[in-house]
């Protein structure tokens, strides 16, 4: 019988990893739709940090599986929105392209 | 013998190897003659006409955010319904306007034609 | 369980009024929505006067998760007074626009995320309360959805917003990892305890995700152009209302919960300040647009806001919370002028501004009188807001003290040259801009209130200082 022991600290290191390529990811891409994929890879490192601190530190309350959540409901909102102003910009510029996106100078 | 991560290192390495060991098996050995048709994105299909990136009808992404609303909505009924007994009837009425809000929701999405296929 | 819900009132009265205007925009016709626009108005008057009506209703809610004290009433105040002048002010902005149900129940919903915000007591909450107003937000910012400039900035806000919400909540995730807590006073206690390094990365990440809301300076080059391509009232509101939200809430968490921590951090505050003046402040100089120049302007707003935190004691809250509140009346006067001229000659251009002394004197005056109370000139509003800000920190950081005055002069330049435009350039086009009543009584309201807190700012400080006494109760 294989046994892992999975800590605390597998968890956060694989947290971190997510969230080190989300966050790349997020400054590096120029399609609209990679980027909020990239945010959503942020937001899953967010919650794996969650359940497992909540496993190992707070195992009798159940605040970092509320808190994870939360934090499903909003992210499935601001995707929903940002797909929506994707589609709307799409309809004026035929891209997703960020670069391509200069009415407004950063 | 192994510790236990080492079965999670083999695991991993087979799993690059079978991977990587495919792409590179094909690229040894492939034949290597250019001609125009090998450019297209189809090599036996059509030839494509204008650009690649289509208009796709919106109403498949309405359906899907209302679908999302929904299916994100079932995080909160099942925990309040497997406790549902202890919570009693402030718990009860709580959840009534929580749905009612996204009654209000649906209704908005409907009379805006959002569940219409255009 | 006792749950005392009349402290509620505020966010259950507002939640009913934005779903009310959502709907009455389904079952009423077309032609009669522009009454949404009183409806909203005049329901948000019925809230801040059901917030004031509970000025001595204190106390906490679900085991600490929603504080109700006399400093996020303060707060409440303020942005429910912010939203009220915005929907008076645009209401013809909005009627041109169109979808008017759809506009102010997202105004509603952005003020009801901020409100939750000021009475956050726990992560949760805060989190929550911070997305409803963003998302509330990045809807509006892109609500001319066939105007390409909107839509960019639409795009951008989300995107960036989304990515700053990532960074703010690992960073929540840390502390609640290390703290085993997500109640603030709780955080606060077991701090103290046990500062660990991990627990200072949270700490980093929570104010990059708060600077980039109040558009501090490393994280502030989203603003001016979400703020240039926004539609006109939700660029004043945004200005206003998430700001001061996220100063709220910056307060609470800091100054309330994390008082040793934030000893040691002081000079990194004091510079960050001093930074965000002066980039505000300079490189507003070479804009052409007004809403541009506004955006940089607010950025060095921020910054002297930020002057109040770096003492974090009862006077530098003080500070902040009256400045928040003076702050609220000059950005939606100068704001207000501005929709008010783009709904009349479809321009924001400064040089358009030619002579506007003569065809209105009215929006003249008020955006006069509201970018001179931004440059902090006697004896308007803004000079004793900034009385109060750098009062707490002469005694430490004389150095600040000197930035921000001499800042505060170069702003007075281009505010100036603005001045110049309106008084002293004959206007190309003659003809009078009428205004309308609700754009008048708007214009009139920032005026006096901007004068009359600056000329008698006794009742309104003494006000503030219950508030601010309260915050430290707990």
């Amino acid at each position: 019988m294989l046994t892992l022991s999975v800590g605390l600290t597998q968890y956060m290191v694989l947290s971190a990893i997510l969230f080190g390529i989300g966050l790349f990811g997020v400054l590096s891409k120029k399609n609209a739709i990679a980027v909020l994929i990239c945010i959503e890879l942020m937001l899953n490192a967010v919650n794996i940090n969650l359940l497992a601190f909540n496993k190992f530190v707070t195992p009798t309350q159940f605040i970092g599986q509320i808190f994870a959540i939360f934090v499903i409901t909003v992210a499935a909102a601001e995707v929903g929105v940002g797909l929506a102003i994707i589609i709307a910009i799409y309809r004026n510029k035929l891209s997703v392209n960020l670069d391509e996106f200069d009415w407004l100078k950063w | 013998m192994l510790s236990p991560w080492g079965a999670v290192f083999i695991f991993l390495a087979v799993g690059i190897v079978f991977g990587a060991g495919g792409i590179a098996t094909s690229f040894l050995v492939h034949p290597r003659r250019q001609y125009a048709s090998k450019y297209e994105p189809y090599e036996c299909g059509m030839e494509t006409i204008g650009p690649t990136w289509v208009q796709f009808k919106t109403s498949y992404f309405l359906y899907a955010l209302l679908f999302v609303i929904f299916d994100v909505e079932t995080i909160y009924l099942y925990p309040w319904a497997v406790k549902f007994q202890s919570l009693g009837l402030f718990a009860f009425i709580e959840m009534l306007v929580f749905i009612f809000i996204l009654v209000v929701g649906l209704w908005y999405a409907w009379k805006e034609g959002a569940l219409e296929w255009m | 369980m006792n749950v005392d819900l009349s402290l509620l009132n505020p966010e259950i009265a507002i939640s009913i009024l934005g779903l009310a205007v959502l709907v009455l925009g389904l079952i009423i016709p077309k032609e009669s929505r522009h009454g949404l626009g009183w409806l909203t108005a005049l329901g948000l008057l019925g809230v801040l006067g059901l917030t004031i009506s509970g000025w001595n209703n204190q106390g906490t809610l679900y085991h600490g998760m929603f504080i109700v004290d006399q400093y996020a009433i303060f707060f409440k105040i303020t942005f429910l007074t912010a939203a009220f002048l915005v929907t008076l002010g645009s209401m013809r902005f909005v009627d041109d626009m169109g979808d008017q149900s759809e506009y102010y129940s997202m105004m509603l919903f952005a003020t009801l995320g901020m409100m939750v915000l000021a009475s956050a007591g726990d992560f949760i909450t805060l989190y929550l309360g911070l997305e409803l107003m963003t998302i509330a937000f990045i809807v509006l910012v892109c609500f001319k959805r066939l105007d390409g400039k909107s839509v960019e900035a639409g795009m951008k806000y989300v995107l960036l917003a989304g990515m700053s919400s990532a960074v703010l909540l690992y960073g929540l995730s840390l502390i609640y990892g290390v703290t085993g807590s997500v109640t603030i006073s709780e955080v606060g206690r077991a701090v103290a305890v046990t500062p660990v390094p991990a627990l200072i990365l949270g700490l980093v990440m929570l104010v990059a995700g708060l600077g980039f809301k109040i558009s501090a300076v490393p994280f502030h080059m989203w603003a001016p152009d979400i703020y240039e391509g926004a539609p006109t009232p939700v660029t004043s509101y945004l200005a206003v209302g998430s700001k001061a939200a996220s100063f709220a809430i910056l307060l609470r968490v800091f100054v309330a919960a994390l008082p040793g921590i934030w000893a040691n951090w002081t000079m990194l505050v004091a510079v960050l300040s001093a930074i965000t003046i002066i980039v505000g402040n300079l490189v507003a100089i070479p804009q052409t647009n007004i809403k541009r120049l506004l955006a940089y302007s607010s950025i060095a707003q921020a910054g002297y806001i930020l002057v109040g935190l770096v003492t974090a004691s009862e006077q530098g809250i003080k500070g902040v919370m009256f400045y928040a509140f003076l702050y609220v009346f000059a950005t939606i006067g100068a704001f207000t002028v501005a929709t008010y001229f783009y709904n009349v000659t479809g321009s924001d251009e400064i040089k358009d501004y030619a002579g506007l002394s003569q065809r209105s004197p009215l929006m003249a005056v008020v955006m006069l009188i509201c970018m001179l109370s931004m440059a902090g000139i006697p004896p308007l509003a803004g000079f004793v807001g900034k009385f109060y800000l750098f009062k707490t920190i002469v005694d430490n950081y004389l150095w600040l003290a000197f930035i921000g005055l001499i800042m505060s002069m170069v702003s007075v330049y281009y505010y100036l040259r603005v001045a110049l435009v309106m008084y002293r350039d004959e206007p190309l086009d003659n003809s009078p801009i009428n205004l309308s009543t609700p754009v008048a009584v708007t214009l009139i309201i920032a005026m006096v209130a901007t004068l009359f807190i600056g000329i008698y700012p006794g009742p309104l400080s003494q006000v503030i200082n219950m508030a601010a006494h309260s915050f430290f109760m707990h």
